[in-house]
């Protein structure tokens, strides 16, 4: 029953992504800024490190699974967002054998996590030809501000997830 | 042979290469969407339409709260406004009569600017902001269909993207591009209408660039309407799109640029209508027959 929570909680986050901007105050999103929430990537990562066994890939088949499920529902370009998601959250397991986790290794994930896959977003997006922006203005009004945004998910996250997730990968029957 | 040996990479390889294949796939001008996506859509789309509602319900507690500041102020000249339109309604509708009764008379039934609205709800707004859709709760089983306009109160939003049987995706006017252009008139008076195409929005000025085809000696005020002109062949006419901010010579030279600003709130919208166009495309075979008579 403990693994059903898992998906269940990817999915809820999957639709809550696309309310996301009901939330933020209309200045923020009029304005020049472009926010991009990425609520799912922040529960992919603590699931990489709270959850996931060393020698287990659980978080990465979600990855690919919930990143293509973002790309069919709110984008329409398949792959993208499979792809960006699926590598980060496989960089990330691998960092994690190095890394002792606590709250700033987390954030400090957080931070990679939510940049490379942005950028990722960002290049290929560049590459099909379906947005045209200079690396500057994407730095300055997506990249930065993006990371911002999610670091406060991770924060609010963080005491609802942590004990949780830990508890549920104790209990998990790894074969 | 020891390159494919290395799983990992030949992993990440065959990730990479199902990548450019999905991409590939996806950019195909698709019309319909697959069935496993519109399912999946479908799906998601029902579970959004749930949550939805409670969370419109708060942030529209927030948002009155921030409006109850205005509102006497507001009253007022709303009263005033009002006071202006109850004459202005009466001579509309003894147009309007006017106007089927001439019609009638010239067996002019169906003209550009029917259509019939579909009211929908926004369920939700797509994160990937380059994107600019949003999703509305009404699809193929209500009559909604890819490319028709989509608006709001206050002007033209956008038009329906993909059409799944229960949810569709609209493609906001910020997201346009020089690959969804709408055919648009300023209305004036003794038939010197001008025409132009809306080919795309600028997101520098956050404006929609409006050209102008012929005539580009007359002049254009700020601040005049720039409306549908029906002719594309799908959108009605007569729909509000936006108001003139600035005009500006185009890179040759040659045309002129309207740059106009929507007059629709790209970013609360909540209510929307589709319209679908009562007056019917005209075939090119029917075309040609009429032209042999």
């Amino acid at each position: 029953m403990k693994r059903v929570y898992i998906p269940l909680f990817l999915f809820l986050l999957l639709i809550l992504e696309g309310v996301a901007t009901d939330f933020l105050p209309s200045d923020i999103v009029m304005g020049e800024l472009l926010i991009v929430p990425h609520w799912l990537l922040v529960g992919l990562v603590f699931i990489t490190l709270y959850y996931d066994r060393e020698n287990t890939y659980y978080s990465v088949m979600y990855a690919i699974i919930f990143g293509l499920l973002v790309d069919v529902v709110y984008t329409g370009i398949l792959g993208v967002y499979m792809f960006s998601y699926a590598a980060v959250v496989y960089l990330i397991h691998v960092l994690k054998k190095l890394l002792h986790v606590n709250l700033f290794v987390l954030l400090l994930m957080g931070i990679v996590g939510v940049g490379m896959s942005d950028l990722l977003i960002y290049i290929s997006y560049t590459i099909v030809g379906i947005i045209d922006m200079f690396w500057k203005d994407y730095l300055f009004y997506r990249l930065l501000p993006t990371i911002g945004l999610n670091l406060v998910f991770f924060i609010i996250l963080y005491p609802i997830l942590m004990k949780r997730l830990k508890r549920w990968g104790s209990e998990t029957n790894w074969k | 042979m020891s390159f494919f040996r290395n799983k990992k990479l030949l992993i990440f390889l065959i990730g990479f290469i199902v990548l450019v294949v999905l991409i590939g796939y996806s950019l195909r001008d698709r019309a319909n969407v697959s069935i496993a996506e519109q399912m999946i859509n479908d799906t998601v789309g029902w579970v959004q339409t749930i949550i939805h509602t409670p969370v419109d319900f708060v942030t529209n507690i927030f948002s009155n709260i921030d409006e109850f500041r205005n509102i006497y102020s507001e009253n007022e000249i709303l009263k005033e406004q009002l006071a202006q339109y109850k004459g202005l309604i009466y001579e509309v509708q003894e147009l309007k009569e006017e106007n089927n009764e001439l019609r009638n008379n010239l067996t002019l039934t169906d003209s550009l600017r029917d259509y019939q609205p579909i009211q929908a709800t926004v369920i939700s707004r797509s994160p990937e902001q380059w994107l600019n859709e949003v999703v509305i709760d009404k699809g193929k089983q209500d009559g909604v269909n890819a490319n028709m306009v989509v608006i709001t109160a206050e002007g033209m939003v956008g038009k329906i993207q993909t059409a799944n049987e229960f949810t569709s995706k609209v493609q906001l006017l910020t997201g346009f591009d020089q690959f969804n252009r709408i055919s648009a008139t300023i209305s004036r008076q003794d038939e010197q209408d001008i025409f132009g195409m809306i080919e795309g929005y600028d997101d520098e000025t956050k404006t929609l660039m409006f050209r102008i085809i012929e005539e580009s000696d007359k002049d254009i005020k700020e601040g005049e309407l720039i409306v549908s002109s029906g002719m594309g062949g799908v959108f009605p006419a007569g729909l509000i799109i936006g108001t003139v901010k600035e005009v500006v010579p185009d890179q040759y030279g040659l045309t002129r640029t309207a740059l106009v600003e929507p007059s629709a709130d790209m970013y609360e919208i909540n209510q929307v209508m589709v319209l679908d166009r009562s007056l019917d495309v005209v075939e090119e075979s029917d075309f040609i027959e009429e032209e042999e008579e």
